[in-house]
């Protein structure tokens, strides 16, 4: 090849490219897909890609019976399901006016922290993956195994429970499980140090999520953040104590804030709800023996029960944020709208794209679990 | 607490001076309010700006067949006065347009594209008016009351018989394990 000859091919430049981060991929539970622009490893643009995991639940609870859905509703979000189970239920309840037993609210609060509990271990062996920390994940599933075996006794069932109904739970606690409950408690607590050493101080983890996918609390709020997310920007927000449900009003708990509104501060923020979550079982654990009663009201015959036509929108912190249920009955025996609302339609598709762009391709996962987003919810 | 209560007694006053305005209490921290149509993006603006709703927790889409109309509510929260005010309009269900309120909530968006896909809403001037979920999915807009799920399973999918070896031995056994 002589040198006159030479000319060089104009291509585009070779540091523009466009990369797809998904379906399955270490940054999520379950699949969803975003679509970057890049400039070496620096996002540019990013898009959110939903849909691999609809399963057209709201259409399909218009066609079954009001008591038929318990079955379907846990199933929209995977690691968190009493806390849909719950929601449903009170929307139901208030369309209803069902008056739901002092004992059943207790026994559906212990449910929705030990549901709790397990999402933040779920989330914390995510978030450690997402960094090339695989021990913290095995142990997080391991531990998170014991909380499922205390629901297998309680309820039934290990991931989806269908503990609730309109109008209370389905059955009582079994003797001795307090007991058993306190060990699991007791148990988590002497783990805490074991995950402050391996992970929550570990060198490398706060300097790789330190800034990380930063947002300050007026953008949170801009972009309809709720629940952990924004508290990690400094915005002591809770509606289990801000718009109380249930019996949280008679429990004791803090509402733990970090103020840097980056991976790190949303890392933190769950570990201490962790511990809160302890201490409201252990509460629980002491109420319960002096509290009697029915732990469900009578409802008609869930066969022919035709709900009183009327609208509700029941709300509740779930472990991601704020999950709500907009409910409308025409009067007959099935919902005639139910409309759902995860904290993650907002953290897996705006804020996600938002706090994508800028950031480098690394950290793209770890950005994404620590938002905490849950695609089954934003699919439905 | 006072200053919640301030709040929430101001709010009244100023939804009854509102036109056409239906205002109900549904428990201490709940407001259900009836409005026009045309009047919701000045509701929503007041609300935001003088009484602190800053928050869009949802906005979701009812399909009222029978007479011919979408009913939209859209729930906003207030950090300041914890309560929440759920907005109800009524547009005709053909053609079923109505204005974004995207310069108003960010969080809209992702609302607005959801009932576009399931209901074939239009939200003139919201930003991404396109497919997200159904993305390979041609068919009418499926949250309709019209579309019927079980109707098009039937007439899109055959049915097929399944009775492999195994289950036919379950069955000779008359069910339970096979050894």
């Amino acid at each position: 090849m002589r040198p006159e000859n030479y000319q060089a091919v104009s291509q585009p430049p070779s540091n523009e490219y466009e990369l797809n981060i998904g379906p399955n991929h270490p940054g999520i539970e379950g699949n969803y897909a975003l679509k970057l622009k890049l400039e070496g490893d620096t996002v540019v643009e990013a898009r959110a890609d939903a849909g691999y995991l609809h399963r057209g639940f709201e259409k399909l609870m218009e066609g079954r019976l009001w008591m038929q859905n318990i079955a379907l509703v846990p199933r929209i979000c995977v690691p968190d399901p009493a806390h849909m189970e719950v929601c449903y239920s009170l929307g139901v309840e208030m369309l209803g006016g069902l008056e739901v037993p002092e004992r059943a609210q207790w026994l559906r609060v212990m449910q929705l922290e030990l549901s709790r509990i397990t999402a933040h271990l779920f989330y914390f062996g995510g978030a450690a993956a997402t960094m090339g920390m695989y021990s913290n994940m095995f142990w997080g599933v391991a531990d998170r195994d014991l909380v499922l075996d205390l629901f297998e006794e309680f309820t039934g069932g290990r991931v989806y429970s269908m503990y609730n109904v309109p109008g209370g739970v389905r059955r009582d606690i079994p003797a001795g499980f307090l007991g058993r409950l306190s060990a699991v408690l007791d148990y988590l607590d002497s783990r805490l140090e074991d995950y402050d050493n391996l992970f929550f101080s570990n060198y490398v983890v706060v300097h790789r999520a330190r800034g990380t996918g930063a947002m300050n609390r007026q953008q949170a709020l801009e972009w309809g953040v709720t629940g952990p997310n924004l508290r990690a920007t400094g915005l002591a927000f809770d509606l289990r104590r801000d718009d109380s449900y249930l019996v949280y009003d008679q429990l004791e708990f803090d509402i733990p804030v970090e103020e840097g509104g980056d991976a790190l501060s949303r890392i933190l923020v769950r570990r201490r709800e962790l511990v809160e979550s302890i201490r409201i079982l252990r509460q629980v654990a002491e109420h319960l023996p002096h509290i009697g009663g029915p732990v469900r009201c009578p409802i008609p015959n869930p066969l022919a029960w035709n709900v009183p036509r009327g609208e509700s929108y029941a709300r509740v912190e779930s472990s991601k944020g704020e999950l709500a249920y907009y409910t409308v009955s025409d009067g007959g025996d099935r919902p005639w709208r139910v409309h759902v609302r995860g904290p993650s339609q907002m953290h897996a598709v705006q804020v996600l794209e938002n706090l994508s762009v800028g950031s480098r391709i690394e950290d793209i996962a770890q950005i994404m679990f620590t938002l905490d987003a849950c695609p089954p919810e934003v699919d439905r | 607490m006072d200053k919640r209560r301030e709040m929430a007694s101001w709010l009244d006053k100023v939804l009854e001076e509102f036109q056409g305005v239906q205002v109900r209490r549904k428990g201490h921290s709940r407001l259900r309010v009836d409005v026009d149509s045309d009047a919701l993006p000045a509701l929503l603006e007041l609300l935001q700006g003088r009484a602190g709703y800053v928050h869009l927790s949802a906005i979701s889409c009812v399909d009222w067949i029978d007479d011919g109309e979408f009913e939209l509510v859209y729930h906003v929260w207030s950090y300041e006065t914890h309560s929440l005010v759920s907005a109800h309009i009524r547009i005709p269900r053909e053609p079923g347009v109505y204005l974004s309120i995207y310069d108003l909530y960010k969080p809209a968006a992702f609302f607005e594209r959801d009932i576009y896909e399931m209901f074939g809403v239009y939200f003139e001037g919201s930003p991404r008016m396109e497919k997200f979920i159904l993305t390979e999915w041609d068919g009418p807009p499926p949250m309709r009351k019209e579309f019927d799920t079980k109707q098009y399973v039937h007439d899109t999918f055959d049915w097929q018989e399944y009775n492999p070896d195994w289950l036919q031995e379950i069955r000779e056994k008359g069910g339970g394990i096979v050894e």
